[in-house]
């Protein structure tokens, strides 16, 4: 197929064909049509020290005590960052066309091995600054040992027109507990390409939380996979979107051995024009028996023109397992409004209240009282400017 | 003067033609205690509805003077603001809010509305701490998300509860003892008296008299096909229950 369609202008600008509508996968995120101008890789931009001091300090967790390793325009900030590089290996399967173009065009990532008990967060921020359209990669690594346990804030930020491309690999070794919690809040005019491989160690605790609501064009793929018993995954996210911001998310939870949970619980935010996709796969292997797996989505709209389309699938190959999913879409709940409304709470402040709370239980998988509060603030600030202008 | 004065009032439903309150007339001064009983379908909930300003009813004559403004004309915060209060038959669940923030964000609501101070936190808890432990309301309820997993009898209580915390002019009471069991229901009623007062009205709509053995009311009218087709005192009550609703019914017709 690749051979008789003329690349596009940003395919020939990346040197790779871009997914497009007729993979499965990408059917709601054709790319070689949303992608409308070249992002040429591997530029070097210089940032200004006012810029980056500007975007660091605009971090949701600025005021979250946390070790700090900023990457700027995909380069290592040694001034900003408190945290060095480690020499872990990437090992992660290099399957899609997200990936691909990754490990071509990375320049630089966080590369962490986490061991003992890390009680302070790890920040680790990736700046993209204000200048001509261009692809910013960077690829990490980070390795939880046996027994170890660690927080790590991934905080994706920027102004002006980019492409940031962004694979994060974590193994997380047995006995261990990672809390992760990624917020992209790039620039609205930045496209978002993301993936996230998580390999998933026996009696692990894993929560794992995304906040999408930054770019016009997201898409985040994540690939989780249980290899020993007895773990436990909490995968959450929120989706705040307006204007005309499209994102997709697509994840696949792989359980190859038995004995383990997966939860996954997405709440989505869509005003304006907005579009939201939520696309998850639930694999059993052979022999993965006792595995309890449930994943819902559930889309709030807030006009008749946004839009969340839902691709939930079970893939079974065990027959003793709990397996579920459940997927939502739809407006506030009339009686909701009403029964507050005739408590005497006005009408703006019934829908923010609500609105909030259906956001909020995606919240509960983050579990560090500061990070929470700052998301909570986050999303109420965002539901100021936005749910209540009708 | 009057606290609420119901004049010929006729309402459908948006979507509908036919009348479901065909005509109704009421008059409720400060202090007493109406009883609303009649047969399912007579347009008891539609009436208490109307009154709270559910959307979906449209009122085609007739009008609703409340504190002498047309209550008709404000919307159901305005309304709660100005004191009126509808206790609901089925207490709707609010995931994700927390009955504690609900009351707060309700209270200083209508005290914003009306002018007043907003109270502070700690006066507001110990307030509200007070109250709920008279109804048996646990401070882990207070902490659940309003009325999320709480049991019939459970959802009453904390509707009296609010009740209680926003203290209005006109509480209205819609079938406030289905599914309840004679032990839930006696504490609901006490809610319910201790609220009782010179300058509070309320109207207790029920299908059954035995809610009137424990808030016994002034006057007790039926209500059949849409209008108060026969009032009296408490007597008419008991009198309802033992000959049932067929005579009103018939004679409605």
């Amino acid at each position: 197929m690749s051979t008789v369609i003329a690349r596009t202008a940003a395919e020939e600008a990346l040197g790779f064909q871009l997914p497009n509508r007729r993979m499965e996968d990408w059917r709601w995120t054709d790319l070689r049509q949303l992608i409308d101008k070249p992002y040429p890789p591997r530029q070097h931009v210089m940032a200004k020290p006012a810029d980056v001091e500007r975007l660091v300090a605009s971090s949701l967790f600025a005021g979250v005590a946390a070790t700090r390793m900023v990457f700027v325009n995909g380069e290592y900030d040694a001034k900003h960052s408190k945290q060095a590089n480690a020499f872990v290996e990437s090992t992660a399967a290099i399957d899609d066309p997200v990936n691909l173009m990754n490990v071509a065009f990375a320049t630089d990532g966080a590369r962490l091995r986490i061991e003992g008990n890390v009680d302070t967060p790890i920040e680790l921020v990736f700046i993209s600054t204000d200048a001509s359209p261009r692809t910013v990669a960077t690829r990490n690594v980070i390795e939880i040992a046996d027994d170890a346990s660690a927080t790590i804030i991934e905080t994706h930020l920027g102004e002006g027109s980019y492409l940031a491309s962004s694979v994060m690999e974590i193994r997380i070794g047995h006995n261990a507990r990672l809390d992760r919690i990624k917020v992209e809040l790039e620039s609205h005019d930045a496209v978002h390409l993301a993936h996230c491989h998580v390999i998933v160690g026996r009696n692990v605790t894993f929560r794992d939380f995304t906040l999408t609501t930054g770019a016009k064009l997201n898409r985040q793929n994540g690939t989780f996979r249980f290899i020993g018993e007895f773990a436990d995954a909490k995968i959450s996210g929120a989706f705040l979107l307006a204007g005309k911001q499209h994102a997709d998310t697509a994840l696949v939870v792989d359980h190859e051995v038995p004995n383990c949970a997966s939860r996954e619980l997405f709440k989505c935010v869509m005003d304006d024009h907005a579009r939201g996709i939520f696309q998850g796969k639930v694999i059993v292997r052979p022999g993965a028996q006792k595995t309890d797996g449930k994943q819902s989505s559930h889309a709030l709209l807030l006009t008749e023109t946004a839009e969340f389309d839902a691709k939930p699938e079970l893939e079974i190959y065990a027959d003793d397992v709990a397996c579920g999913h459940g997927a939502t879409s739809g407006d506030l709940n009339h009686d909701h409004v009403f029964y507050l409304k005739s408590r005497g709470i006005p009408e703006a402040e019934a829908k923010a209240l609500l609105i909030a709370a259906f956001v909020g239980e995606a919240f509960d998988t983050v579990h560090q009282d500061g990070i929470r509060t700052a998301l909570e603030d986050f999303a109420a600030r965002w539901l100021t400017e936005h749910g209540r202008k009708r | 003067m009057n606290l609420l004065d119901i004049d010929n009032l006729h309402v459908k439903l948006e979507d509908e033609d036919r009348d479901i309150i065909r005509g109704l007339s009421l008059t409720v001064k400060p202090g007493e205690v109406h009883a609303i009983m009649g047969p399912n379908g007579s347009g008891k909930s539609t009436l208490s509805y109307v009154l709270a300003g559910r959307e979906g009813y449209e009122v085609t004559e007739g009008s609703v003077t409340f504190k002498g403004e047309d209550l008709l004309e404000m919307s159901p915060d305005q309304r709660a603001a100005k004191g009126v209060f509808l206790a609901f038959q089925y207490p709707i669940e609010i995931p994700g809010v927390a009955t504690m923030q609900f009351l707060k964000v309700a209270l200083n609501s209508q005290r914003k509305a009306r002018g007043e101070k907003e109270l502070s936190t700690p006066d507001f808890m110990r307030m509200v701490k007070e109250k709920a432990a008279k109804l048996n309301v646990s401070p882990d309820m207070l902490k659940r998300p309003v009325n999320v997993g709480f049991s019939g009898g459970e959802k009453k209580r904390a509707e009296i509860l609010q009740m209680a915390v926003l203290e209005p002019s006109l509480c209205i009471l819609d079938e406030t003892d289905s599914g309840l069991d004679i032990d839930a229901l006696r504490v609901v009623a006490d809610g319910v008296n201790a609220l009782r007062s010179p300058d509070r009205a309320m109207i207790v709509i029920t299908h059954y008299q035995r809610l009137l053995d424990y808030i016994v009311p002034d006057f007790v009218h039926v209500l059949s096909k849409g209008r108060i087709v026969k009032s009296g005192d408490k007597h008419l009550a008991l009198e309802l229950e033992e000959k049932g609703y067929a005579e009103f019914t018939e004679s409605a017709a």
